[in-house]
């Protein structure tokens, strides 16, 4: 099994990119108890933003742009979706301003099996499959939303969460309305901007409108 | 296991009970079994819910014995819903300790000449059926209750609820798990009404003195089942997605796909997918704890464990952990993201004894109609309520998405054969649309579940730009989850086969070091062939014709978003699904 780490190593530019986002965007910065990261996960099944230069293949935006590993998005990662559409050939299949990425482990059932890439039941997917003759590739930074779903938000999501994630305000106060009150014992420090605020005060002080920066770190890599 | 149990409810001076050697049925188990018996002593015009029918529970072929994952239980009989053949399978004990007494089918025969309500009673050495009217109108939690009361927690139970007794087409029968619990059901086709209109209430399973059974050949056996187990476990979908987020893993990649129907089959894509995806059930679980929280197994012998327990947000137990389809029916089918309400909705059709697919649906057309609004769940939980009780309102809705759409008038009414779909719009995944036409079951998702294709060395090898690709596909995969089910192996095991060649030679091993004999791929497909040609000719002697292997005709009007798709397969194509 791949670890975190080998899974996702972000390339230095994400920092800067993040810095320039972080310029125009609140950064949220959460310590959390090292099990309470997980509860972040679910959203990123929502969507984050990256931005990243542009005139890539979804393989290539992944593994140079994002710094997943190569093998790991060929094993692991079993399906793909561009723009909610299947796809079969990732280096074939180009991002622009704009699209979504999807990224799956394997799934259970006929449907899992049908939306896999490159599967035997490839055919059954044929109508929401994303077709790539004659794409053109655009020049300049785009902005991408990716989502992670099941194992692939477990290994990859940690990751991303630590470098910063850009998420919809409003999304993130949802997110935080929707919890137990267990939730807010993870919990250890929090700040916007660097400016120290209380962890359950939170959700009050999120803009709802624009994006935020979502940063997590654990209480003991804190501590350490 | 070499009898057959047949209750004649009908019989003069009350039920008797009859037990009987195997006979020609020798070899069958799960639905090749329920499927054999019922076209053979089942008059196909005779109604469902008359004294003719027959329900049929079967354990599969290795319930009973060592084998991992071989718990589930088969139910057969003439569907009130569909008015053809039907299978419905559960997870839950009683499909292992039937096996172990011996049991390859309870038969349950006839009508009672009254009201009176029955409690069949089976162990080692006896069998007996009493009447106990003190268990009229109670919910499966109750009855359970009080066989636990009766009998200790050793036992498994049978049982149907308010849903069953009513005789109403959505009727589900209630297995129990290794908790006690009536939390696995044989859903779908209304077979709960059918125990109903046969007067049973409840039947207790008693294994208590019986061994595990033997295989003829136990040596290769205990290797097979070895190198079974750990297939199993290495898998990615068996070893790890399953067990971590259980069937709900489903949701997010489905609404992504654009297929996940959404407000009753208006949408493929539900904005609040997220908040009742996979991942938020199993982070939401294991935040609340309790015992077998996020992973959990339905049966002794699961080694991928997909089930859970989901407790309210005080701790308290609720439900189990409610599986895709039921979180699609009762959440993004009715605009509903709170995953509490969909848990209660789930509670509340275990307890009455209903198919929560159908009910699901039921819902979703009747806020269609206006008779509640998407997205407000307490209105949905109402409305489940009204089931319970018994009125008019319940009793359309629990008979049903077909007869709540007549009811109601309204259109988009999302059934083949009068079953409503599960959670796949057949826009989005076409081949899925032919299983949901084609299969003799009704719409029905599991009916070509069996991802076995390169395997069997069928599927594969069409071409995937045609059309009758899609139709081709459709077929192999029903063959093989007809076979399948007949083994009273859990379909999830299909992903590991599909992957694993070993992994699949081991599930042959298994079978043929059970019986001793030498099992192929060919023999598979050769018993799913057989299955599915026996139950489409009792379809066609039920007054089924190629007209009813047809979607609704707004799937191929109505373009689903966000992909705007219609399904696009051919009536001609689809008619050519069982010429084999």
């Amino acid at each position: 099994m791949m670890t975190i780490g080998e899974a996702c190593r972000l390339p230095d530019f994400f920092s800067r990119v993040v810095s320039m986002d972080a310029e125009r965007t609140p950064r949220l910065t959460l310590t959390v108890t090292p099990g309470g990261i997980s509860r972040f996960l679910p959203l990123l099944g929502q969507g984050f933003t990256v931005k990243r230069p542009a005139g890539a293949s979804v393989e290539e935006f992944l593994c140079r742009g994002c710094g997943i590993a190569p093998d790991y998005l060929r094993d692991r990662v079993q399906t793909v979706f561009l723009n909610g559409k299947a796809i079969d050939d990732l280096a074939a299949a180009v991002v622009s301003d704009g699209s979504t990425i999807a990224l799956s482990a394997a799934m259970p059932g006929l449907a899992g099996a049908v939306l896999r890439k490159g599967g035997a039941y490839a055919a059954m997917h044929r109508q929401i499959s994303h077709a790539s003759p004659g794409e053109s590739r655009a020049s300049g930074p785009v902005r991408v939303s990716i989502k992670l779903f099941n194992l692939v938000a477990s290994e990859l999501g940690p990751g991303f969460l630590a470098q910063g994630v850009l998420i919809g305000g409003a999304d993130l106060q949802d997110y935080f309305r929707r919890q137990d009150r267990g939730f807010w014992k993870i919990g250890r420090a929090a700040d916007i901007d660097g400016r120290p605020v209380d962890f359950e005060k939170v959700p009050g002080i999120i803009p709802e409108n624009g994006l935020v920066l979502l940063a997590l770190r654990s209480a003991d890599l804190q501590s350490g | 296991m070499d009898k057959i149990l047949r209750i004649n409810m009908g019989a003069a001076g009350g039920p008797q009970v009859k037990s009987e050697p195997i006979g020609s049925y020798a070899g069958l188990g799960g639905r090749g079994l329920t499927s054999t018996i019922i076209a053979k002593e089942v008059p196909p015009l005779c109604h469902p819910l008359g004294e003719d029918n027959k329900l049929v529970i079967a354990p599969g072929l290795l319930s009973g014995s060592a084998a991992a994952m071989s718990g589930r239980i088969s139910v057969g009989c003439k569907s009130p819903l569909t008015g053809g053949i039907k299978e419905a399978n559960a997870g839950g004990m009683a499909s292992q300790m039937l096996g172990r007494l011996g049991i390859a089918a309870i038969v349950l025969e006839g009508k009672p000449k009254d009201g009176t309500l029955y409690k069949l009673s089976i162990s080692k050495d006896k069998v007996d059926i009493k009447p106990d009217n003190s268990l009229k109108m109670l919910g499966n939690y109750a009855v359970t209750e009080k066989m636990k009361a009766a009998h200790g927690d050793k036992v498994s139970c049978i049982s149907i609820g308010q849903a069953g007794e009513m005789k109403l087409a959505g009727a589900s029968i209630a297995f129990t798990d290794m908790e006690f619990r009536p939390t696995r059901h044989a859903g779908r086709g209304g077979v709960g009404a059918v125990m109903g209109s046969k007067g049973v209430k409840v039947i207790v399973v008693d294994d208590t003195g019986c061994a595990v059974r033997s295989p003829k050949e136990p040596d290769k056996f205990k290797e097979a089942n070895k190198s079974w187990v750990a297939g199993l476990r290495k898998h990615a979908v068996t070893g790890q997605g399953l067990p971590t987020y259980g069937t709900n893993v489903l949701t997010n990649v489905i609404n992504e796909a654009g297929a996940y129907p959404t407000k009753n089959f208006m949408w493929g894509r539900f904005d609040g997918c997220s908040k009742i995806s996979g991942e938020t059930q199993a982070e939401t679980e294991n935040a609340r704890g309790g015992e077998g929280s996020a992973t959990h197994g339905c049966h002794r012998g699961c080694v991928i464990r997909c089930s859970g327990t989901y407790y309210d947000k005080d701790g308290h137990y609720l439900t189990k952990q409610p599986e895709y389809e039921t979180v699609w029916a009762h959440g993004g089918n009715c605009g509903i993201d709170d995953l509490d309400a969909i848990a209660m909705m789930d509670r509340l059709d275990d307890d009455f004894g209903l198919d929560t697919i159908e009910m699901g649906a039921a819902i979703a057309v009747a806020m269609e109609a206006g008779v509640a609004k998407f997205g407000d769940a307490q209105a949905a939980i109402n409305l489940v309520k009204e089931v319970g009780k018994g009125t008019p309102l319940g009793r359309i809705l629990g008979s049903g998405a077909g007869l709540t759409g007549k009811v109601f008038g309204v259109e988009r009414v999302p059934v083949v054969k009068n079953q409503a779909m599960p959670a796949y719009d057949p826009r989005g995944v076409q081949g899925i649309g032919v299983t949901y036409a084609t299969t003799t079951q009704g719409a029905d998702h599991t009916a070509g579940y069996a991802v076995t294709a390169n395997i069997l060395g069928v599927g594969g090898k069409v071409d995937a730009l045609k059309p009758e690709g899609q139709v081709e596909l459709s077929r192999n995969l029903q063959i093989a989850t007809a076979a399948i089910d007949s083994t009273g192996m859990c379909l999830f095991i299909a992903f590991a086969i599909l992957d694993q060649p070993e992994t699949f030679q081991a599930l042959l091993d298994l079978l043929g070091s059970f019986g001793g004999q030498k099992l192929t791929g060919d023999d598979v497909v050769g018993l799913g062939k057989s299955i599915l040609k026996m139950e489409r000719e009792f379809n066609t002697k039920a007054g089924f014709t190629k007209e009813m292997d047809r979607l609704p005709d707004y799937f191929k009007k109505e373009k689903l978003a966000p992909h705007n798709v219609t399904f696009k397969v051919t009536d001609s194509e689809l008619d050519q699904v069982y010429n084999w």
